[in-house]
């Protein structure tokens, strides 16, 4: 190859003067495999069981349990109270203001005898 | 077994499969790209015994990490990335550097170095255009070797290097103006 033509390498053809050795490439792959490390089987099986990992799952269903009972609770003791407004609410709608002024017109007692008539009846 | 034709998509799928499709779809990857990347690594160490310990670490790097690779690249681009960061790591541990001439002790200047090298054929001319090369700076020399004797696009190197076009063709002009007038020098 004439050395002046290198000074122009951008009109090069270039040429790669290097070699391998014989049948490098065609083993190349099984080399290169065979090299890899083993790698951890992402389907690992060889897990090791731990005295809290198998109480684990029992602890969480108790607790869940336990939140459940307890929500429950709650909501139906605010149930309860809401009855206890709605019945008093009836009962005060079953007797309205004219009736029971009219019931102390005739029943003819005082407001001391029906202040504890009524704390009775409570 | 039967090696399988080279389907990327295919190949992306079957690595997040169970194990054995898992080491088939690496073996594809390299049977694919072990050759080019070899010729990468070959053109920066020089010596062939160098070039194929690096290519393995390269992909016995890329196995080992590759639950890290999710895809955003292509292949390609990420094994370059690998060979490229493994081949300038040997090269900075290579704690001398070739002489480019004897020295008073006599040792060896790379030109010698490659005419006693079994695995080199070139002549003299391409032995001395070895020499020109390895004075350039590593990241230069690089591109300079994936441009023209690998022949790859620069689009293609940008991604690999994550350098822009425009800055590798400068680099590029560059380092043929620093070969030739280092031709230029010995003549």
């Amino acid at each position: 190859m004439e050395k002046e033509r290198l000074y122009k390498i951008d009109e090069r053809e270039a040429r790669r003067p290097f070699t391998v050795p014989e049948g490098y490439f065609e083993n190349l792959t099984q080399n290169i495999m065979a090299s890899l490390p083993e790698q951890e089987s992402i389907y690992s099986t060889n897990i090791v069981v731990t005295p809290w990992m198998r109480i684990r799952p029992y602890l969480y269903a108790a607790a869940a349990f336990a939140g459940i009972f307890f929500c429950i609770k709650a909501a139906v003791g605010i149930n309860s109270r809401n009855n206890a407004l709605e019945i008093a609410q009836e009962e005060t709608t079953i007797y309205s203001d004219e009736y029971i002024d009219s019931f102390l017109e005739t029943a003819m007692i005082d407001d001391y005898t029906l202040y504890y008539t009524l704390v009775d009846a409570n | 077994m039967a090696m399988m034709a080279y389907d990327e998509r295919r190949i992306l799928e079957m690595l997040h499969e169970d194990d054995f499709s898992r080491r088939r779809a690496f073996e594809a990857i390299v049977k694919n790209f072990s050759e080019q990347l070899y010729w990468q690594i070959r053109h920066m160490v020089l010596s062939h015994d160098d070039a194929n310990d690096i290519l393995q670490n390269t992909f016995i790097k890329a196995w080992t990490n590759l639950d890290s690779f999710m895809g955003y690249s292509r292949i390609s681009t990420w094994l370059y990335r690998i060979a490229v960061n493994e081949t300038l790591t040997f090269l900075n541990k290579q704690k001398t550097s070739i002489p480019l001439e004897t020295d008073n002790d006599g040792e060896l200047s790379l030109a010698d170095q490659l005419e006693s090298d079994p695995w080199f054929d070139g002549d003299q001319t391409e032995r001395q255009l070895q020499e020109a090369i390895a004075t350039l700076p590593e990241r230069q020399r690089m591109v300079f070797n994936m441009k023209y004797f690998n022949e790859m696009k620069y689009e293609e190197i940008s991604e690999i290097l994550g350098t822009s076009v425009g800055a590798l063709k400068a680099s590029f002009h560059i380092a043929v103006k620093k070969i030739e007038e280092y031709f230029d020098k010995i003549d």
